[in-house]
C-alpha cells in the first residue's frame, strides 16, 4: 500500500483549514497510523469474490414505504440554526 | 446500607415493600455527585430540579402499589451523545456546545416509558472517538478508583458516575470498546449488544456499522434489565435487527474458548491472569475449555481504523456549520465550512477525519477501505466458523489496567491499541461483556470479556452471571459516599 499523501489535499477534501503547525503533526500522525494499517496488504483473504455486506449480521437493507409519518415540526427542525429568516437557513454566498 | 450501592432489583424491592422512596435515593445519588464531581468530573449537566417532581410522581406510585417497572424511579446517567428532548447533546465537541435536541433517542422514549429518572449526561471522548475521556472539549474526567487514572473511553463519564455512585446505572456507546473498556477500568460491568439489538436513532453517529448503545451497571443483572428495557427493532433505524434470542446453554455443557490471539505479547500478565481465574473456576465447574485460535483478529486494529474513520469522515460532514451547531464565519458558504470545521473539531477528531477522507479518496479506495471491508468479512466468517463448536469466548477486556492521565495523549496509535481485546466484537457484530474480576498489584480494576454470536446476548448474560457469582468481586472506589 502507498502512504504518499498530501495532506493540503486531504484537508480541503474533508472542509477543514488546518494551520501549518497542525499540518505537521496530522501529517505525522497519518503516516504511523497508515504505517500500521498496512499489515493488511499481507493478508491473504479468502472472501475475495463474496458479496460485502456492510451490516455486521449481514441483513440486507431494505426501502422504507413511502409513507408520511411523524417527524420534526418545521420549528423544530430549524430551531438550532446558527441563522435563519422566515424559517430558512441563511448561509453565506456560495459564489464571490 | 447505602442504597446507591444496591442494584436495581434490590432497590425495586425496597421502594415496593416502601422501605425506600424514590426521592429519597434521586437525592442520595445527587449528594454522591455533589461529594465527587469536582475532582471526578463525570458529568457535563446534571438534571436534579428539573426531575425532583417526576421523583415525586414515582414516590406516588409506589406508595399506591401502582408501578409496574423495574426501572421506575431508578436514577440513570446518558452519555452526552444520546439526545434527550430539549436537553443540550454536546458530544463533549465545541462543534454541538450549543444544541438542544428537538427530539428523545428511542432508548430515552423507552426508559421514559418505564419512568427511568434521568440523572444527567455525561463526559465523552468528543464523538465517541478516543479510549480515555482526555479528549473531551469540556475537560478530563478521572477515574474514580485513583484519580491519577483515566477512567477509560469513550463512555469515561458515564463509567465514573457509576462508579462514584452518582447514578445507579448509566448508558454509554461502543464502537471499538468504549462501553467495555471504562467498565472495566472502573470495576463495573460493561455491556455491547448484538449489533441492530438496540436502536441507534437519536445516537450522534460516529461509525455507524459499529456504534451500539449499551448499560454500564454494578452487576450483570443490571445490565440485563437495562438491555431488556432498550432493545427492540425500530423502523426508524434500518439496521435494527427483530432481536429473537437464540438459546445456548449457559450451565457446564457449555464450551468455553480462550483466544490465544489475546493472551499473547501486548497483554500484561495482570490482565492474562484473570483470564486464567475465571478459566480455572469454570474447569472446577465441569464446563469445557478450549484454547482456540483466531489468527485475523491480529489485524483488528488494522481493519478498525480503516472502516471506523471511512464512517465518521462521512457521518461528521453533517457539522458544516448550516443547519445546528458551531458557525465561524467566512466570505463564501465553503470558506465558512472550512473554517466551521477547523475550530469546532478538536485534534482526535480532526486526525480520524482525515485518515477516512484520505482512506475513500479516489485511487486508495479499493487498496484501504475495500481491503478493510473484505477482512472484516473474513473475520465475520472465522467467528462464525469458531462458534460452531464453542459458545462463549474469553479473554481480557483490555490489555492492561487503567493508565495515567496524559500517559498516552502523545503516542494516538498507542492509545488505538488499549481497544485490541474489544473491537473484534464491533467488527463482527457480536455481542459482548466486561465483568470485574479482581484489582492489580496498583489497587485498580481488571475485567474478562466474554463474547458469543449474535442475538445470544440473554445466554451471554446468564453465563456471565455464574461467572459474577463464582469470582465474587466486590470491591468499589472508596471515598465517594
Amino acid at each position: 500500500m502507498s502512504n504518499e499523501f498530501n495532506i493540503k489535499n486531504i484537508a480541503k477534501l474533508a472542509s477543514i483549514n488546518l494551520s501549518e503547525e497542525e499540518q505537521d503533526s496530522l501529517s505525522n500522525d497519518l503516516s504511523i497510523i497508515l504505517e500500521h494499517v498496512n499489515a493488511l496488504s499481507d493478508l491473504k483473504l479468502n472472501s475475495q469474490q463474496q458479496e460485502i455486506f456492510i451490516h455486521p449480521l449481514e441483513k440486507e437493507l431494505e426501502l422504507q414505504e413511502d409513507e408520511v409519518v411523524e417527524s420534526l415540526t418545521h420549528d423544530e427542525a430549524i430551531s438550532n440554526a446558527p441563522e435563519s429568516k422566515d424559517g430558512k437557513f441563511v448561509v453565506p454566498p456560495s459564489m464571490e | 446500607m447505602d442504597a446507591s450501592n444496591l442494584s436495581i432489583r434490590e432497590i425495586n424491592s425496597l421502594f415496593t415493600k416502601k422501605e425506600l422512596k424514590p426521592s429519597e435515593l434521586y437525592s442520595k445519588v445527587f449528594e454522591n455527585a455533589a461529594n465527587s464531581e469536582a475532582a471526578l468530573h463525570a458529568h457535563l449537566t446534571l438534571f436534579e430540579e428539573e426531575n425532583i417532581k417526576k421523583a415525586a410522581e414515582s414516590d406516588k406510585r409506589f406508595s399506591n402499589g401502582e408501578s409496574t417497572s423495574l426501572l421506575d424511579g431508578i436514577p440513570i446517567a446518558i452519555k452526552d451523545n444520546i439526545n434527550i428532548k430539549n436537553y443540550k447533546t454536546t458530544c463533549s465537541s465545541k462543534m454541538l456546545s450549543n444544541y438542544t435536541s428537538p427530539y428523545d433517542a428511542t432508548v430515552i422514549e423507552k426508559l421514559k416509558e418505564q419512568n427511568t429518572l434521568f440523572t444527567g449526561k455525561t463526559n465523552l471522548d468528543e464523538f465517541a472517538m478516543g479510549s480515555s475521556t482526555e479528549n473531551s472539549a469540556f475537560g478530563l474526567t478521572k477515574n474514580p478508583w485513583n484519580t491519577d487514572y483515566v477512567p477509560g473511553g469513550s463512555s469515561g463519564g458515564s463509567a465514573a458516575s457509576v462508579g462514584a455512585r452518582s447514578s445507579i446505572a448509566a448508558l454509554g456507546s461502543d464502537t471499538g470498546g468504549s462501553i467495555r473498556q471504562p467498565a472495566s477500568f472502573c470495576g463495573l460491568v460493561g455491556f455491547k449488544p448484538t449489533y441492530g439489538t438496540v436502536s441507534r436513532f437519536g445516537l450522534v453517529a460516529f461509525a455507524s456499522s459499529l456504534d451500539q448503545i449499551g448499560p454500564i451497571t454494578k452487576t450483570v443483572d443490571d445490565s440485563r434489565i437495562i438491555f431488556s428495557s432498550i432493545s427492540g427493532e425500530d423502523s426508524r433505524d434500518a439496521t435494527s435487527v427483530i432481536n429473537n434470542q437464540l438459546d445456548i446453554p449457559s450451565d457446564n455443557t457449555a464450551t468455553i474458548g480462550v483466544i490465544k490471539e489475546l493472551m499473547e505479547d501486548g497483554i500484561s500478565d495482570e490482565a492474562k491472569n484473570e483470564v486464567n481465574k475465571v478459566v480455572e473456576i469454570l474447569k472446577s465447574k465441569g464446563y469445557k475449555v478450549k484454547e482456540i485460535s483466531i489468527p485475523i483478529i491480529k489485524l483488528s486494529i488494522s481493519i478498525y481504523y480503516l472502516i471506523a474513520p471511512a464512517e465518521c469522515s462521512a457521518n461528521l460532514a453533517r457539522f458544516d456549520g448550516v443547519r445546528y451547531g458551531l458557525r465561524v464565519d467566512g466570505n463564501t458558504s465553503y470558506e465558512m465550512m472550512e473554517n466551521t470545521r477547523a475550530e469546532g473539531f478538536g485534534a482526535e477528531v480532526k486526525r480520524r477525519i482525515l485518515l477516512g477522507t484520505y482512506a475513500l479518496s479516489a485511487g486508495y479506495y479499493d487498496e484501504y477501505y475495500g481491503k478493510a471491508l473484505q477482512a472484516r468479512k473474513e473475520m465475520i466468517d472465522e467467528f462464525a466458523k469458531t462458534f460452531k463448536d464453542i459458545d462463549y469466548l474469553i479473554s481480557p477486556t483490555t490489555p492492561t489496567q487503567a493508565f495515567k492521565s496524559g500517559e498516552k495523549t502523545s503516542n494516538p496509535l498507542e492509545m488505538y491499541m488499549s481497544d485490541l481485546c474489544t473491537i473484534p466484537a464491533n467488527l463482527a457484530g457480536l455481542p459482548a461483556i466486561s465483568i470485574p474480576t479482581g484489582l492489580s498489584k496498583d489497587e485498580l480494576p481488571l475485567g474478562v470479556q466474554v463474547m458469543s454470536k449474535p442475538l445470544s446476548d440473554n445466554s451471554l448474560l446468564d453465563f456471565s452471571e455464574i461467572i459474577e457469582n463464582e469470582v465474587q468481586f466486590d470491591g468499589q472506589p472508596k471515598g465517594w459516599l
